[in-house]
């Protein structure tokens, strides 16, 4: 039997959860520390839908891929330095299945302040990455910032330094 | 003067670096390569196209998880294909991966069809090749015939709706035109020298 302060607890954490993750806002630090979810198209369409009036950079990562984990730091000091100036980081990796493990001990590692999801197994991997963007081939770390309005700005395929990313994101943000 | 050199200069420079990168076109000469295999044998693709109805050139990877996800594929394929005179060779081209990390791979994995490590990735410059898995089909005239991808899921074997170059050797073999000689590899980047 749960006591009612127990409960009280945990239903003020459980909130707290959800309103961090909640679309249009950053994710506390180290509140998306898990996977949340998997994305096909239609899922990560609908993402960028809710967060219109930001700037959004997806980053697509693996755990196997080193130069994405080598960036992966650059990517939540980002989102803790620029978030606050209208930067919405959403992170999908594109592991298997099979390495969904892998994955949440990563995020539990890294303790990422933005979400990040899963690629959604199934379906044509060319109508995907088409959808994303067609010069892209699969290579890791890949990229795209969107504009506040929604419009796709860049695709930045490769690791790319703090600063770099910096440069592109606040061109997207204007001044402040 | 010197305007009209720095434009045949920089005409040239073009005109070499659209050499260096320009990828096979369908139904073009493929560049023919000698190759060492790992089990110390040698390949010609001018030959082997010769002696096969055709030859599949597959860029693979040790470490690739795209790659990896193909590795019963490929198998199966060599065995069924290689039953009705086809030929899988695989080729690494990956800087990173040594002769022995590809050899041991292709050991544990039981792959019996030729592999063979690719120095300087010279045949993936001649190929224009940039991922793995990336496939090449050249058929005994020396001609490609097909390239891109192995079919559309990487990920489930089980949910491939497209087996792409199941389809291309079908055609082939029956002596009929590829419908979709052209797909869009989708892997890991090929990790030049």
């Amino acid at each position: 039997m749960i006591s009612p302060r127990r409960a009280g607890a945990f239903f003020a954490s459980a909130l707290f959860l959800l309103l961090a993750v909640a679309p249009g806002s950053a994710a506390a630090p180290g509140a998306a520390a898990r996977l949340s979810g998997e994305l096909d198209v239609r899922g990560l369409q609908a993402l960028l839908a809710e967060q219109k009036g930001r700037v959004v950079l997806v980053n697509f990562w693996a755990t196997w891929c080193v130069p994405c984990r080598e960036e992966f730091p650059d990517l939540i000091r980002l989102q803790k330095d620029l978030g606050p100036r209208g930067l919405t980081i959403i992170g999908i990796s594109t592991d298997f299945a099979g390495q969904a493990a892998a994955v949440e001990a990563f995020l539990s590692e890294t303790r990422p302040n933005f979400r990040n999801y899963r690629k959604k197994a199934g379906g044509d991997d060319g109508a995907f990455i088409d959808t994303i963007d067609e010069s892209w081939g699969g290579e890791l770390p890949f990229s795209v910032l969107f504009a506040a309005d929604g419009r796709k700005l860049r695709v930045l395929s490769g690791k790319r330094s703090y600063a770099q990313y910096r440069g592109e994101i606040a061109k997207a943000l204007g001044r402040p | 003067m010197r305007t009209l050199k720095s434009l045949i200069l920089a005409a040239g420079i073009m005109a070499l670096a659209r050499t260096a990168s320009a990828a096979v076109e369908i139904g073009a000469a493929a560049p023919d390569f000698r190759l060492a295999t790992l089990d110390g044998q040698s390949i010609s693709l001018a030959e082997a196209a010769k002696s096969h109805k055709a030859v599949v050139v597959m860029f693979i990877a040790t470490k690739c998880p795209y790659s990896n996800a193909y590795n019963d594929r490929m198998k199966a394929l060599a065995a069924s294909y290689g039953a009705r005179g086809v030929l899988f060779v695989g080729i690494n081209s990956n800087s990173t991966e040594p002769e022995d990390e590809a050899r041991a791979h292709a050991r544990a994995h039981g792959h019996s069809f030729p592999i063979a490590k690719d120095p300087g990735n010279k045949i993936a410059d001649l190929y224009d090749a940039r991922r793995t898995p990336e496939v090449f089909v050249v058929t005994p005239d020396g001609k490609l015939r097909y390239h891109g991808r192995i079919d559309d899921n990487s990920e489930d074997a089980a949910k491939v709706s497209s087996p792409d170059l199941k389809n291309a050797l079908d055609a082939l073999l029956t002596g009929k035109p590829v419908e979709h000689a052209e797909t869009k590899a989708f892997g890991c980047t090929i990790k030049r020298a």
